[in-house]
């Protein structure tokens, strides 16, 4: 069930890396904005959860669009390990930042739907956690949805295959790579606002989401759209069968075991093909 | 129509482009050829905004366009039909000549450009869904033309329209390209077959190592001695 979300980050991740070619350490930061953002939306302005969502969501793309701006359209040409280094420091400082802002003491968010789980048959689930993938996957299909039918999509896609060439059918480079990042800090935000409820809310918990999405990325094949997306339901499906069989403790390292499998038997990634949609 | 004057571009250190002046009339067919690395892509992406000029003068309809990023010189009427063909691979044929016509508003305009560009290129109307990766070399240059119209330019740059292409297809692309300027659209091509170019063009600039050196109608410099030894061979 968790593992939908796993997709939604790991699907801002590989966007950002495959069209701008950043590598985005703060990645997870933008998932925590997102919890923090429902949380302050929640208690703070006391709008219900379903409205947070959204306004969760475009805290973290507009959180986006103003580091790229800001930081990285100055670099644009600089090479990947001086954008990397930049994305630390944009990490490190987001990091701290909603540690001055909320404090070190987790937050939690109530849970907006009933506890009692739903029961069909020998399946039972939690209405929350139903609930997180049933809109992680509606907002993955509607990410798909963009890409692959809108001319705002068309553009990012000819951006990722030929961005020269796309510069010369008129599409402004800069203006497509603030929107990538602005649409992988979405999404990951989207994933925050999801999961606060699930769990708790401290200043780190980006870290963590952070590995997952570049687990997911691995998983799929840089650049991967598609791979990202079922990277995610995969190691989802990994974690919640390792925590089952072996012991819940185990629950992190599976996907790392899983990972370190797939980089020694298929180093593309388990989805990739020749084919890299964006 | 178009006139360069005195244009240098430079790549970090590497000066590739030195006091070009070149014009083109309008209606005219004017092509410029060189030896590899002579400059005559970087000439292009110059004009279209790829490659900023360091110095001199680039004048469109009597506008300097200089320093315009590209999307604002093909709104201006100029396209770029690149060097080996540059396609979108994992775009469908229909999705490459949508992104042709990106910066059009008009759509019953695009709509029947599309038809047209079908028309002119019967094998693309064929294979409209398949990833433009899949076609033959000669289908992804009628592809790669058929794009550079879609944004229905006044003037288009053609760079090296037959490079890799087999010599029956080298015909046909050629003979789709006069057929574009008797139609009345502006060419400016970059050629290293430079016998069939300068059989085509009304007037052709000849380069070298980034400077413009010769210069005339194309027939006077099919019959000049230094053009027939270094480029016809003879
Ligand atoms: N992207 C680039 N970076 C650095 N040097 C380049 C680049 N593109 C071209 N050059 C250099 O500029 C010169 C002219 O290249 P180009 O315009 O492509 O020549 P042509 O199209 O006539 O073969 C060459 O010396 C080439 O090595
Ligand atoms: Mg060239």
């Amino acid at each position: 069930m968790l593992g939908a979300t796993y997709s939604l980050l790991g699907i801002g991740l590989t966007l950002v890396f495959g069209l701008m070619n950043v590598v985005n350490f703060a990645h997870g930061e933008f998932y925590t904005l997102g919890a923090y953002a429902t949380f302050a939306a929640l208690v703070l302005g006391s709008v219900n959860f379903f409205l947070a969502i959204p306004i969760a969501i475009v805290v973290g793309a507009a959180a986006g669009a103003l580091c790229d701006r800001v930081l990285l359209r100055p670099l644009r040409g600089a090479s990947i390990d001086t954008v990397m280094l930049v994305m630390i420091g944009v990490w490190i400082a987001m990091q701290n930042a909603e540690l001055l802002g909320w404090g070190g003491v987790a937050k939690n968010i109530p849970t907006p739907l009933p506890t009692q789980p739903l029961t069909a048959g020998p399946v039972s689930v939690a209405p929350l956690r139903l609930f997180v993938f049933v809109v992680s996957g509606l907002l993955i299909l509607g990410a798909h949805l963009v890409l692959a039918k809108t001319k705002l999509g068309r553009a990012m896609r000819a951006t990722f295959q030929d961005r020269e060439t796309a510069a010369l059918m008129g599409v402004s480079i800069d203006r497509i790579h603030t929107i990538t990042f602005a649409f992988g800090a979405g999404l990951a935000a989207a994933a925050g606002a999801l999961l606060g409820p699930v769990f708790l809310l401290y200043p780190s918990m980006g870290d963590l989401a952070s590995l997952k999405a570049f687990s997911v990325v691995i998983l799929g094949g840089l650049g991967n759209f598609a791979g990202a997306a079922l990277g995610g339901l995969v190691l989802g499906i990994a974690e919640e069968l390792g925590a089952g069989y072996i012991s819940s403790g185990y629950r992190d390292a599976v996907g790392f075991i899983i990972i370190v499998v797939v980089l020694l038997l298929r180093p593309a990634g388990l989805f990739a093909r020749a084919e890299r949609v964006g | 129509m178009l006139a360069l004057e005195r244009v240098t571009a430079r790549y970090g250190a590497v000066t590739a482009l030195r006091d070009v002046s070149l014009t083109v009339g309008v209606g005219e067919f004017v092509c410029l050829i060189g030896a590899n690395g002579a400059g005559k892509s970087t000439t292009l992406k110059a004009i279209s905004g790829l490659v900023p000029a360091a110095a001199g003068r680039i004048r469109f309809d009597g506008y300097d366009i200089h320093g315009l990023a590209p999307q604002e010189i093909l709104k201006r009427g100029i396209a770029h039909c690149p060097e080996g063909r540059r396609v979108f691979p994992y775009m469908t044929v229909d999705e490459n000549l949508a992104m042709g016509a990106y910066v059009r508003r008009d759509v019953a305009g695009v709509a029947a450009d599309l038809e047209r560009v079908f028309t002119h290129f019967p094998i693309l109307a064929e294979r409209r869904r398949q990833p433009a990766g899949t076609l033959s070399g000669g289908e992804q240059q009628m592809l790669a033309i058929g794009r550079a119209l879609m944004a229905r330019p006044r003037l288009i740059l053609f760079d090296e329209p037959s490079l890799g292409l087999a010599p029956t297809v080298v015909e046909t692309v050629f003979a789709i390209i006069a057929g574009i300027q008797r139609e009345g659209t502006t060419v400016l091509m970059v050629e290293q077959n430079a016998y069939v170019a300068l059989q085509l063009a009304s007037r052709a600039y000849v380069m070298e190592t980034g400077r413009i050196v010769l210069e005339g109608p194309a027939r006077a410099l099919a019959d000049d001695e230094h053009v027939k030894r270094a480029y016809l061979g003879g």
